[in-house]
């Protein structure tokens, strides 16, 4: 059974989190402040952290750094902002995936799944068998309805590096890093290129891309 | 026997300690075994100051009637008799009810102090007599409870009690001092942090002067006297004319920072009556002695030389005088003494000359136009010049016409002549030469032979008349000359002073032009003057700054017009504008030229500033909105896409539980977008009040039913009387403003919110408050508070886009009222709502 930590300052929005997480069988903490998070994350060691940015007190940043400091806890960060450099800053300082306010309590289940997945390596089957395609990782070998797809090494890797983090959030600058190595990381025109390539092999209809999905200016994530 | 020593505490303000400071010194000599009473100690109800007092032996005070009314004062006999070695005195400055022994309380200390008993006692800095009217200045409040710096630096030992204005204001607000119902009333008025300060500092730099005396003291014992060998004196003169109090507190101040004695010097006319004494002159010598000066009379005529004579047979380095208030006729009539005094005075003399209160007021500046070469002088002259005519020439005639037989008309003339010139120098050209006339027909009449006919026999007289109608013209024209050319040099000199006080104005003024243009108007004497600017050629003329009774409207009203550059032009509109007029107004239309180029340059500034603070209003709303509307909106949704998903089964009590969540958020949202429009409604004021006579309860009522708080569930204590008269308002905007104040109150003090409200009769207004124990607001953001989107920090716990207060602010001034954050005492924040309650 998992142990998930929400920290938010609205009483309300906590209740209506806690309500149901624990109708879904999780362990619920919760916190009202920045400080009181810190607190009850070292006591009680949850397995992922639900975090809102704008807390009292110390910010939700200064939790994230506090966290990292001594865990990889998989962090969601719940965001009323619409800034992107806020989000892009709390990727950054660590944060693993990001909810925008006001969410459904569907999208905000299933980041938190993905998320607790990580911790589970064998969760990626070497073969994801989509409506559209089928990837097998193990011999690099792509197909569709229509017959064998052509992916180079480049659009493998980046493929690879999403449909391992499926369902969750990979910043560009993770991409970049993984990809085409530490040098590059401002080099986002790449990144459009080449998922453009990707997103024209494999998605049904490119223009309105169902698997590989952007976050603009942030990063892309793979749904299956 | 041996007199009494006496021990002052000194303080800045009220509440530092004073009393406290003296009770715990008397705890302390008691402990020591010394025999302590309390003579008189004033609690003020102060918990701590009764507590200290309690332990000790306290003289009963004696009850005094006056007027019928039975007053508490120190009981001096019973302290005499009771014979302790030290007395407990509050208050030194105190006034006596009339009618008691002494009519201060620092006699009644002498008195103790006499009698052996050593004396222990407290004074405030604002009481000292030399500092009086420096106080009032600064806390413009007149105390008439005053103690001689005599009696205060005569102490054994004074002793500051120290308390910083900001640690004495947080004192107030604890209530230490005063009860809570004055507390905000005493904040706001004495105990600004201002007046503490300056307070403070005069506390500090009287008790610097008091150690250096102490020193002083120390090298006198020990005769070391080198440094100190003279003695310095001040000489401050004594008129008697009002005003002259200031003089001699400041000459006071000025001696004790000399460390010099203090000496008044009044001079009496000799017959005692040429020039009396001001009406204040008794006054005056007292407060002279309670300052600790002397009093010098002396007799003479002259009242500079007799000044400088006191001072110098007083050995006085410093003469200190009122500033002259004789006009200019009585200083050519009777000289200046002011001038006189520096004149005789001489080196090792310093005069100082002190403007006084009823000081001299700037004559306006007129400068007199003219359309002539030279000024014409002024009619007045011209009439005295006819009437010495009218008078002199038959006076002089009946007299040398008595000595004819003696006197020839080679004598006679030379008189005439004497006779012209003056009228020439009094009254010009025109009269001179009308007298130079009549006196040749006088002469010729009386003097030259044949006598009382117009005829002459002799050629010699002809030639002597002739010379002198010639001599008295051309000297009647020199000395007419040289008149105007005075009267023409003060007029330059006037114009130099324009220029001057223009270049002030332009220096100063935040916007110039228009003082510029009047200054100008009146200068010259015109008929209107107008700064005019038009966008293009075609456009009306604006006026950009006007003077004078007729300005002109544009170009063709103008009898001149200045270019003053970027398409501005000085209008002038008055007769007759003389060449050197034209020049002078040149130099003021570059001073123009600058102003308006000014006053242009500040309006883009201030637009721009306009503009950024519109954006960044905006940015703050969008912020505002971003964030705020979007909380509740989080919670509604998170609540309904929890009921909507599939994969759980809610009970129904969750299920009710979720949709409450909904129903109450969505109450919240609705609120913000209330407060939202409601500011929109301010900004753009289109807020329409309908003022009918409403019950503060009702209202109050009405806004805590709006909040649907729960009455179970907070801690709300109202206490509003139905007895309070109903105020004109507008009924809903008053509830809305009462709800976003309850509101705010119940976000940060969630528990301990109180609502109250009072009349005062005396301003004719209610006064409704609301009361929260939270964190408070600090008093450097307070005035920020009011501002729409000011949440003071995006950070904090929020719900409410930080428009609740704007919009309570800005409904509470559309009914009349006005709306202020004072400190809770304790602790917290209280908003308070003030309404006029108006005339029925």
């Amino acid at each position: 059974m998992s142990r998930v930590l929400c920290v938010d300052d609205e009483p309300q929005l906590l209740r209506a989190l806690a309500t149901n997480l624990r109708a879904r069988a999780y362990e619920v903490d919760l916190a009202t402040s920045g400080e009181q998070a810190l607190e009850l994350a070292g006591r009680n060691r949850p397995d992922a952290v639900l975090l809102d940015l704008g807390l009292p007190g110390i910010s939700g940043m200064d939790v994230i750094d506090g966290l990292r400091g001594w865990t990889n806890v998989p962090i969601i960060v719940l965001s009323a902002r619409q800034d992107e450099t806020d989000k892009i800053a709390a990727l950054d300082a660590g944060a693993n995936d990001y909810v925008s306010k006001p969410f459904g309590m569907g999208e905000l289940l299933a980041r938190l799944r993905a998320v607790l997945r990580v911790d589970a390596p064998s969760a990626v089957a070497p073969l994801v068998v989509t409506d559209a395609f089928t990837l097998d990782l193990v011999d690099r070998r792509a197909r569709s309805a229509s017959g064998e797809i052509h992916l180079t090494p480049t659009e493998w890797q980046l493929v690879e590096v999403l449909v391992r983090a499926s369902g969750r959030l990979v910043t560009g600058r993770q991409l970049l890093k993984q990809v085409w190595g530490p040098a590059y990381h401002d080099e986002t025109n790449y990144l459009r290129v080449h998922m453009a390539n990707v997103r024209r092999k494999l998605e049904p209809t490119p223009s309105r891309p169902r698997y590989f999905l952007t976050d603009p200016g942030i990063g892309y994530r793979f749904i299956e | 026997m041996a007199r009494g020593r006496l021990r002052i505490y000194l303080g800045a303000a009220p509440g530092v300690g004073k009393t406290y400071a003296m009770l715990d010194e008397g705890h302390r000599r008691r402990s020591r075994g010394t025999d302590v009473v309390v003579g008189y100690v004033e609690t003020h109800g102060r918990v701590h100051t009764i507590a200290r007092s309690r332990d000790l032996e306290i003289i009963a005070r004696a009850s005094v009637d006056y007027r019928g009314q039975a007053f508490e004062e120190m009981d001096v006999d019973a302290i005499l008799r009771r014979r302790p070695q030290v007395a407990l005195i509050d208050e030194l400055a105190h006034t006596n009810v009339p009618g008691g022994r002494h009519e201060k309380r620092w006699q009644d200390i002498d008195e103790i102090l006499a009698a052996g008993i050593d004396v222990i006692s407290t004074v405030n800095i604002q009481h000292l007599e030399s500092l009086n009217d420096v106080i009032e200045n600064i806390t413009d409040v007149k105390q008439r409870e005053t103690v001689p710096d005599v009696f205060v630096r005569g102490a054994d030992q004074v002793e500051l009690v120290d308390m910083t204005p900001e640690a004495l204001r947080s004192r107030m607000v604890h209530g230490n001092v005063y009860a809570a119902d004055k507390v905000d009333a005493a904040l706001g008025n004495f105990f600004r942090p201002g007046n503490l300060g300056a307070l403070r500092e005069l506390a500090l730099l009287w008790m610097a002067d008091k150690v250096d005396d102490a020193l002083q003291e120390y090298r006198e014992r020990n005769n070391i006297s080198r440094t100190w060998e003279t003695r310095e004196r001040v000489a401050v003169t004594l008129t008697g004319a009002p005003g002259g109090d200031n003089l001699i507190r400041r000459a006071s101040r000025m001696a004790q920072r000399l460390r010099a004695e203090l000496v008044g010097v009044h001079v009496v006319a000799s017959d005692g009556l040429s020039r009396r004494a001001g009406p204040e002159l008794g006054a005056h010598v007292e407060l002279l002695g309670e300052l600790g000066g002397r009093y010098v009379e002396v007799v003479g005529d002259d009242v500079a030389k007799s000044l400088v004579q006191a001072a110098r047979a007083e050995n006085a380095t410093q003469i200190m005088l009122g500033a002259s208030r004789r006009t200019w006729w009585g200083e050519l009539s009777r000289g200046s003494v002011v001038n006189a005094v520096v004149r005789s005075a001489g080196p090792g003399i310093d005069v100082h000359v002190i403007s006084t209160a009823a000081g001299a007021v700037e004559a306006p500046l007129v400068l007199r136009r003219t359309r002539f070469a030279l000024a014409p002088l002024p009619a007045r002259r011209t009439r005295i010049a006819y009437a010495l005519a009218v008078i002199g020439l038959p006076l002089l005639t009946v007299l040398l016409a008595h000595l004819r037989s003696h006197v020839g008309i080679e004598s006679a003339l030379p008189a005439y002549l004497l006779l012209v010139v003056a009228i020439a120098a009094t009254g010009g050209l025109v009269p001179a030469v009308v007298s130079a006339i009549v006196g040749f027909l006088l002469l010729n009449w009386y003097f030259a032979p044949p006598y009382n006919t117009l005829t002459i026999a002799n050629t010699r007289d002809v030639l002597a008349l002739v010379s002198f109608l010639v001599v008295s013209g051309v000297v009647s024209g020199f000395v007419d000359l040289a008149a105007r050319r005075r009267a023409d040099a003060t007029r330059a000199h006037g114009e130099a002073r324009a220029l001057a006080a223009m270049a002030v104005t332009v220096l100063r003024d935040p916007d110039p032009l228009p003082s510029l243009v009047q200054q100008l108007a009146s200068a010259f004497a015109l008929d209107g003057v107008a700064v005019l600017t038009h966008a293009n050629e075609d456009a009306p003329w604006i006026a950009e700054a006007c003077g004078g009774v007729s300005p002109p409207q544009g170009p063709q009203d103008a009898t001149m017009t200045l270019d003053l550059g970027d398409g501005s032009i000085l209008a002038i509109k008055g007769a007759g504008l003389r060449a050197e007029d034209r020049q002078l107004l040149t130099g003021f239309a570059t001073q123009l030229a600058v102003a308006s180029q000014g006053v242009r340059l500040q309006r883009e500034a201030s637009n721009a500033a306009t503009l950024a603070r519109t954006d960044e209003l905006r940015s703050a709303l969008l912020q505002a909105v971003s964030h705020d509307l979007r909380t509740p909106l989080a919670s509604i949704r998170a609540a309904a896409t929890s009921l909507l998903s599939d994969d759980v089964e809610w009970d129904r009590h969750t299920s009710r539980d979720l949709l409450e969540m909904i129903d109450e958020e969505a109450e919240r949202l609705n609120r913000m977008v209330a407060n939202l429009l409601d500011m929109s409604r301010l900004q753009t004021g289109a807020v329409h009040v309908h003022a009918v006579s409403v019950a503060l309860d009702e209202v109050v009522g009405a806004a805590m039913s709006s909040l649907h708080v729960a009455p179970d569930r907070v801690e709300i204590e109202i206490e509003i009387a139905d007895s309070l008269p109903r105020v004109p308002a507008d009924a809903v905007l008053l509830e809305r403003a009462v709800a976003n104040l309850i509101e705010n109150a119940l976000k940060y003090s969630p528990s301990d919110v109180r609502i109250d409200a009072r009349e005062d009769p005396a301003l004719h207004e209610l006064e409704l408050r609301v009361i929260d124990h939270g964190p408070g607001i600090a008093p450097t953001v307070r005035d920020r508070a009011f501002l729409p989107f000011q949440r003071l920090g995006d950070q904090i716990n929020g719900t409410g886009v930080g428009l609740g207060l704007a919009v309570a602010k800005g409904f509470v001034e559309a009914c009349g009222g006005r709306i202020a954050i004072v400190d809770t005492p304790g602790g917290g924040c209280t908003v308070t709502i003030t309404l006029p309650i108006g005339a029925s």
